[in-house]
């Protein structure tokens, strides 16, 4: 297991490594200049060129690189072009939002996906597994914008019971009130996804022979689903939901625009809107922690769940 | 009489016991944007920045709330001023008794001339080119500021009002603050700078020692939200009292029709023109630009964007400019003549032009609609989109032959002339700004109206630039494009509001709701 983890962890220092100079390039061969940005469209090419200088944006390109690098060894993400804050207080501040309402939405997602898809599986071809079938299918295809202004519509100007912009903070009805409608919109999406996953997961380990077997003995039925049967479809779950918290992460950017949410999605198309190349290296690099611890804790969630999986 | 004194005093008790209906002092404002950039009044560059910092800052003059052009210039910090004759030597008299904000000190001449000086600062100010021709400014006395110039400049006093390197800043705290002022902004105006939280708001409260009497709000909150669609219904639940519109017909028509609400389309417009690269193939031919010109029907495209929210182009300078041609001679719209021309040219079959173009929406539905008009004159227009910070570098580049740009500038024919028509502006040189056609046709009148006193002189001079630079077919002027907000009508500005300069309403000390 601690040389799985070593392994794992310098794969991930790999991986780090390559996204960092991939993003470091790719932000820059990219059209726009941040000074252009910063400055405005009445600016002279003299002020422009004078800012350049005075962001390092003049210097050759592996002069910049060797600078960024450095810094990020240190653990100096450098300054926003655009604020002048530090990148690392910028993305701090807003990550405690993102991290809520992803985990919020996962859970979510789980509480109706996993019972609503064994159902699904159980009731093959019935009433039930109709319903959760069409409504996953609706859940999937509904783009998270639309479904944001339904629930906006619905929830925050028909009923009144939730604000139109989703910023409270200080108390728990104020958390609640802004967290809510967030969480739905985005806990829509994963049910979706771990609905499906669940059903045809369980509906191959529902036909195993030692399925059959059980209710041979004259194990309840329950018993049968719920311990023996899940159990094992539960690999392909974990492995969506590991993947899927990427998604959402993405899937969270409009969420956050629509319901007027701080958070990393509206900092992110904020940096690249203005050419922030600090802001965007900054925050590629959390985007890729995440993505590498997800996938670390989903290989540790597979060994738990089974325990035929050996670390290796 | 003790009967009408005890009537008195039962009816005053009366009064004093009535319940006072709470009045609603706090105003949110709901802005279209992500979040804050640089609140630095010398650094900020966009509108929502600039829109803000307008309730924290002053000019020496200011232009009247609720007006959006120099022909409004009242005195702010200064109380009044004088200049010699040919206007290159200025003289202020700072108004006595201004605090700055938090507890920053009075506010005096030492203050003004240091402001200046960083507003000409490269480092510091985004504006320093606007005063490259002053040649020094001095306190003579606490009350006392000298602007001394090295020629006159068109609408001087433009420059010293409380807009972009015009707006004073208090010495004590930007000395003390350096780079870190952007996030502490210390001014002189009605509300001063509270709580910053990031892309949600910016509270402002009222400043009490405000020279012109304690404003009657007690907060502002300024909330950043860049979804139309959430703005709106934030708007509608109630959350918001006032919001920058989307600008479009369509959100003027639906926002109208919401109970106690007002829609303004207010000054200045936007020009929206075509700038043709008057050295590529086959724009060379003053026949094919002519052709476009006389293809483009203002008229439509006006009704099309929105009669309530747009009007048509004047000139090649946006009208109601000091200088502006209001009777500029454009080309009519006439298919026939522009066939013509183009067969003229020897393009009986049409030719193909190309535009690189931002994907911002107001603009590409525009350029769409231009690109109709055209077609139908056997124009092709070929349009390249790509997003908005590249068009920015890619035009700059000169890699688009026709640039369609959508501006409004400080309101002095000057300035807009200056930007997009002077050769030392051409794109690719060293002081290059935003001339994209590569035109020099009309660079002596531009320059001798920069610096003629004679105002009628002047205006003469920038009339016969405006008729060189359409007869040339340098630029096609379309449309202009006014600003959209809305807010509760229980909110009183406290002015007739006609326009703003920095393109959001002005909130002043007599702004206040009504219920």
């Amino acid at each position: 297991m601690t040389a799985f983890l070593i392994r794992r962890l310098g794969f991930a220092l790999i991986t780090l490594f390559a996204v960092l100079t991939l993003v470091f390039v790719l932000v820059r061969i990219v059209p726009g200049d941040p000074a252009q940005v910063i400055l405005g469209d009445q600016a002279s090419r003299e002020a422009i060129e004078a800012l350049r200088e005075r962001l390092g944006l003049n210097l050759p390109l592996h002069q910049q690189y060797a600078v960024f690098l450095w810094g990020a060894l240190k653990g100096d993400w450098g300054v926003s072009m655009i604020s002048g804050r530090p990148v690392i207080q910028e993305v701090l501040n807003v990550l405690p939002w993102t991290i809520e309402l992803t985990l919020l939405s996962l859970v979510m997602g789980i509480a109706v996906g996993v019972p609503l898809g064994v159902a699904a599986a159980v009731r093959r071809n019935r009433f039930t597994d109709y319903a959760a079938r069409i409504g996953s299918l609706l859940g999937l295809s509904f783009p998270p914008f639309v479904s944001a202004l339904l629930l906006l519509l619905a929830f925050a100007i028909g009923l009144r019971w939730f604000p139109v912009i989703s910023g409270g903070r200080g108390s728990f009805d104020a958390w609640y009130q802004s967290i809510t409608l967030p969480a739905i919109n985005l806990g829509i999406i994963s049910a979706a996804y771990i609905t499906r996953v669940t059903r045809s997961a369980m509906l191959e380990v529902l036909q195993e022979d030692y399925v059959r077997t059980a209710r041979a003995k004259g194990v309840p039925w329950v018993v049968v689903v719920w311990r023996h049967a899940l159990r094992n479809a539960l690999i392909p779950v974990i492995t969506i939901i590991g993947l899927y918290l990427g998604i959402l992460i993405g899937n969270s950017v409009l969420t956050e625009i629509v319901f007027s949410r701080p958070g990393l999605g509206k900092l992110i198309i904020g940096a690249l809107n203005q050419r922030d190349y600090p802001m965007l290296q900054g925050m590629m690099v959390i985007y890729t922690l995440v993505v590498v611890v997800v996938n670390l804790a989903t290989d540790i969630a597979y060994g738990i769940a089974d325990p035929r999986v050996k670390f290796q | 009489m003790k009967i009408k004194l005890f009537g008195a005093l039962v009816a005053s008790s009366l009064l004093l016991a009535s319940p006072v209906m709470a009045q609603k002092k706090s105003l949110v404002i709901g802005m279209g944007s992500a979040d804050a950039g640089k609140l630095d009044p010398h650094l900020a560059s966009t509108t929502p920045d600039k829109g803000l910092l307008n309730y924290v800052f002053n000019g020496l003059v200011r232009i009247k709330p609720g007006e959006a052009s120099p022909d409004f210039i009242e005195p702010d910090l200064a109380e009044s001023w004088t200049s010699n004759a040919n206007g290159t030597e200025w003289t202020f008299k700072i108004r006595a008794g201004v605090q700055c904000h938090h507890n920053y000190g009075p506010f005096t001449a030492e203050d003004a001339a240091f402001s200046l000086k960083r507003a000409a600062t490269k480092t510091t100010s985004s504006y320093s080119g606007d005063f490259a021709s002053v040649s020094n400014v001095e306190a003579v006395d606490p009350t006392t500021l000298k602007i001394t110039l090295k020629n006159p400049v068109a609408g001087f006093l433009g420059y010293v009002a409380n807009i972009n390197g015009g707006n004073m800043v208090c010495k004590k705290a930007a000395e003390e603050m350096g780079e870190n002022f952007g996030k502490k902004p210390i001014g002189t105006g009605p509300f001063e700078f509270a709580e910053y939280q990031p892309q949600q708001y910016v509270k402002l409260v009222a400043n009490k020692k405000y020279f012109r009497g304690a404003p009657q709000l007690e907060d502002i909150t300024f909330r950043y939200i860049p979804a139309d669609s959430s703005r709106d219904l934030a708007f509608q639940s109630g959350e918001l009292d006032m919001i920058y519109g989307k600008q479009d017909q369509s959100w003027v028509d639906r926002t109208s029709k919401l109970p106690g609400v007002k829609v303004k389309a207010m000054e200045p417009g936007e020009l929206s023109s075509l700038y043709l690269n008057i050295q590529s193939k086959p724009l060379d031919d003053i026949r094919v630009r002519q052709a476009i010109a006389h293809a483009i029907d203002r008229k439509s495209i006006v009704q099309f964007k929105g009669a309530g929210s747009s009007r048509e182009a004047v000139s090649v300078v946006p009208s109601g400019y000091l200088g502006t041609d209001e009777k500029a001679p454009l080309y009519e719209f006439d298919l026939a003549k522009s066939k013509k021309l183009l067969a003229d040219a020897g393009y009986p079959n049409g030719v193909t032009i190309k535009t690189i173009h931002t994907t911002l929406t107001g603009m590409q539905t525009l350029i769409e609609a231009v690109q109709a008009q055209l077609k139908k004159a056997g124009i092709t227009l070929d349009i390249e989109l790509v997003e908005h910070a590249t068009y920015h570098s890619q035009i700059r580049k000169g890699l688009s032959q026709v640039v369609h740009y959508q501006a409004a500038r400080f309101p002095v024919a000057d300035v807009y002339l200056t930007q997009f028509f002077d050769s030392a502006s051409i794109v690719g040189t060293p002081t290059a700004v935003t001339n994209f056609t590569n035109c020099n046709v009309a660079d002596a009148e531009i320059r001798a109206a920069r610096i003629e006193t004679d105002p009628a002189k002047q205006k003469a001079l920038w009339k016969t630039a405006q008729e060189k630079l359409v007869k040339e077919v340098c630029a096609v002027p379309v449309y202009e494009q006014l600003q959209l907000w809305a807010w509760k009508d229980n909110l009183d500005l406290g002015y007739e509001l006609h326009g703003s300069l920095n393109l959001s309403p002005a909130i002043t000390e007599k702004t206040r709701f009504t219920k």
